[in-house]
């Protein structure tokens, strides 16, 4: 373990989560609620910093840059969806991406191979797992963490809305 | 107390399913009994194997529980990495059992020493027409609790002609009890586990031989049926399938979906909560609502007359004439620097009782007495061990219909159980087909695969065949679109007894105890086969029938990959080891009778799946349970009660 680090300014945090936001289609109030005893996005930027140093603080400028942009195009901008050779900070927002679906750190670029989908380095938290935004996006939970009462199963799920997508236009802020 | 008093009414070696169903029944009829456990004991709370479970990097059957013995939990470690996922050395562990992640891997990472594919070819067919040099591919746990800790909760009783193969079809054997004992035998282990279910419900199955005495009742009303159950339940409404390919006289089958029997709650029992729908029986149920054999270890405990000893491997039951007279073994533990020390102790009984687990029972049966080997005039100890060798086949619903809603619920609560039973069984083995609520988790380790897919570009689950990357409110529909229409089938084999599929000492390898490890020769034959060759068959006739698309995959050469009839197949292990001391009424063709008394030293007992002289079509749990209360009550009248 590295010593403490300097906590990260509120502002860079807040801005990571509006970010990723639009990078994830979720509502930036799910990602970072006003009330927030878990503190993921705090959790994950200052991992994605341990990770990448100041290529995180390059990426939330070009950010900035854009932040009035509908969510999609920034999406589309950062991840570079539309380019063959997606740049080193592209790669880094598809880490982004996985960790808040997943709950885990996929080193950036690194896509597996022999037919078998990459690794991560490690699950950030139980936290982390127990929040992964892939389980929303099917409308389900987390395998091992049912919010869910007896027979749920045998009933259609709630939509999408109800699980914190940001299916409107705009938004997201 | 004089010398050679026996210490203990029963000394049982082992802490699972069949050790301390046997504990509870021995500790109320007032025997003094001790379990030797070889792993660490059951956690004041479950909470720390959840939490190895969330920070494990493979949600494997294994990743919740510490019995990698001796390598601290996850929780305890100051800094977890990646190092996590690489297997540690069975040679440095006092308990090192099969995993998942080490299968398929030379000896410093699989503990079960056998062949390992060579990523380019799968193995010839023999002149018997038989596949060897294949993988065994199921896993189990060596800690306090047993490999039951993640059992599906599956709870079928088997069919009546399952126990007499040899008298209905002329192949395998016979099991030497009847139906009508099973039948009680069964309601005893239901009631013991609180299975939820519906007679009625089970009624339709009558046509393969399903029965139960009038009027009986299960503990607990049935779960309910998931969406995917009703999708599928809809989708085969009609259908037949043919017993034989090739044979155009063949019989045809109905092909229907009922609702499985399970030992997870409907109902607040034994104080424990209903089932939430974790999607989680593999590999842990957070809540314990389904149940696991630490349930019957508490009972037994609170008999007062159950003693547990954990961290204390057995290592030779020693024999004497015809009596077992003594248990050797060893307590291990770690010193404050890791280091691996054991003090070696002996236990006498009365009478003992060996229940540690299929393959550990015929090592340890082996390794007593020198090597020599122990209960073993028939030369069947570690012969005939089987699975229910396992074919998976998955698909997406149409995007034209309503979504299949997979990832909630119990991990699989219905299935087709109306092709298990038929004339066919001459000829081929006869299956039952697990309907899953887990979407395409097990087949591709989804939803995680289709997630790095759909972010990087690639194509790991075939289902990104353009490549796309995508981000924001795209990747969210495009992953819900995929993620809640799939399903998948999982094929159960009743597997061919095979005297060649086998468990003797490594000569070689040993573990940090300096025991000898588990050596395996295993392959498929031609009945075996011909059953997969039908339920591929079947699998996509039921997927066309749906109208969904079929993405099942095989490969060449690596583990559980074979050929058949110029066809490649995968298998996968169903984890339910069994066959390795058969019981039968001759004791030259059989370990154990059919109370599972070692026929050659018969003071003691040996128990669990290991007994099933075929592997039949129901899942195994509720079946060894079952006749752990059989072996009950020869002990007790063993002992004059």
């Amino acid at each position: 373990m590295t010593d403490t680090p300097t906590p990260a300014p509120e502002a860079d945090v807040q801005d990571f989560a509006d970010m990723s936001a639009a990078l994830t289609g979720f509502l930036s109030s799910v990602l970072k609620p006003q009330l927030d005893p878990v503190g993921l996005a705090r959790t994950y930027y200052e991992f994605a910093l341990s990770q990448v140093g100041a290529q995180m603080s390059t990426l939330l400028t070009a950010y900035r840059a854009i932040k009035t942009q509908p969510p999609q195009t920034i999406a589309d901008t950062l991840l570079e969806t539309s380019s063959a050779t997606p740049s080193a900070q592209a790669l880094l927002c598809q880490s982004i991406v996985a960790m808040w679906y997943l709950g885990a750190w996929y080193i950036p670029g690194n896509q597996g191979g022999f037919g078998f989908p990459p690794t991560p380095l490690q699950v950030i938290s139980s936290e982390a797992y127990t929040n992964g935004l892939v389980w929303k996006v099917m409308q389900s939970h987390p395998m091992g963490f049912s919010p869910f009462t007896f027979g749920y199963w045998s009933q259609v799920p709630g939509p999408l809305s109800s699980f914190g997508v940001n299916t409107g236009n705009g938004g997201g802020q | 107390m004089s010398a050679n008093t026996p210490q203990y009414d029963v000394v049982i070696i082992g802490g699972g399913v069949s050790g301390n169903t046997l504990a509870w029944q021995l500790g109320l009829a007032g025997k003094k009994v001790l379990i030797l456990e070889a792993g660490v004991a059951v956690p004041d709370s479950r909470e720390e194997y959840m939490e190895n479970f969330y920070l494990a990097l493979a949600k494997t059957p294994e990743a919740p529980y510490p019995a990698i013995a001796g390598r601290k939990s996850v929780k305890d470690q100051t800094n977890p990495k990646q190092q996590d996922i690489v297997q540690p050395n069975p040679a440095n562990l006092a308990t090192p059992r099969a995993t998942v992640l080490g299968l398929g891997g030379k000896p410093d990472v699989s503990y079960l020493v056998q062949a390992q594919g060579n990523g380019t070819t799968n193995p010839p067919t023999d002149a018997k027409g038989n596949v060897r040099g294949l993988q065994f591919s199921s896993t189990y746990e060596r800690i306090g609790g047993g490999t039951s800790w993640h059992w599906l909760g599956t709870s079928l009783r088997e069919l009546e002609n399952d126990i007499q193969m040899k008298t209905k079809y002329g192949v395998f054997h016979d099991w030497p009890v009847t139906y009508t004992e099973m039948q009680q035998l069964w309601a005893m282990a239901e009631k013991a586990i609180g299975v939820a279910a519906s007679t009625e419900q089970q009624e339709p199955l009558e046509v393969v031989g399903l029965k139960y005495p009038p009027g009986y009742q299960y503990p607990m009303g049935p779960i309910p049926m998931s969406i995917v159950d009703q999708t599928v339940s809809t989708g085969v409404a009609g259908m037949q399938v043919p017993g034989m390919l090739d044979d155009d006289n063949s019989h045809m089958y109905d092909v229907f979906v009922t609702p499985t029997p399970q030992g997870r709650n409907s109902e607040p029992y034994q104080e424990r909560r209903v089932c939430a729908g974790n999607t989680n029986c593999i590999p842990i149920c957070p809540i314990q609502a389904k149940w696991d054999p630490t349930v019957t270890l508490g009972e037994a405990l609170d008999t007062g007359n159950v003693t547990i000893s954990y961290q204390s491997v057995a290592v030779n039951i020693a024999v004497e004439g015809k009596s077992v007279t003594r248990i050797d073994y060893l307590v291990w533990s770690r010193d404050a620097n890791g280091k691996l020390t054991s003090v070696k102790k002996s236990v006498t009984g009365k009478l003992y009782v060996l229940a540690a687990h299929a393959i550990e029972n015929a090592k340890l049966l082996l390794m007593s007495n020198n090597k020599k080997g122990i209960c073993n005039s028939s030369d069947q100890v570690g012969r005939n061990l089987m699975d229910h060798v396992l074919y998976l086949a998955w698909a997406l619903i149409s995007e034209n219909d309503d979504p299949i809603w997979g990832y909630r619920g119990p991990l699989a609560t219905s299935g087709i159980e109306s092709l298990r039973d038929g004339e066919f069984r001459k000829h081929r083995s006869s299956f039952r087909m697990e309907i899953g609520n887990e979407g395409w988790n097990f087949a591709v380790g989804d939803p995680y695969t289709s997630t790095m897919d759909f972010i990087q570009g690639t194509n790991v689950t075939q289902l990104n065949p353009t490549n796309e990357r995508l981000g924001g409110l795209a990747l969210v529909q495009k992953l819900n679109s995929l993620l809640t229409r799939q399903f998948r089938i999982g094929v159960m084999f009743d597997q061919a007894p095979l005297e060649e599929n086998r468990v003797t000492l490594d000569p070689t390898y040993t573990d940090g105890l300096g025991l000898p490890r588990p050596h395996i020769e295993y392959g498929l034959d031609p009945y075996t086969m011909e059953g997969f060759r039908v339920a591929k068959d079947v699998c996509t006739k039921v997927f066309q029938r749906m109208g969904a698309t079929e993405f099942t995959t095989t490969g060449v050469g690596g583990t559980g990959d074979f050929t058949y009839k110029g066809v490649n197949y995968h298998y996968y292990g169903a984890g339910h080891v069994m066959g390795t001391h058969r019981m039968g009424n001759n004791p030259k063709t059989s370990v154990v009778d059919a109370s599972q008394r070692s026929h050659d030293v018969p003071n003691l007992w040996i128990v669990g799946s290991g007994s099933f002289p075929t592997v039949a079509t129901a899942n195994p749990t509720l079946t060894l349970m079952a006749l752990a209360f059989k072996t009950a009550k020869s002990i007790l009248s063993s002992l004059g009660s």
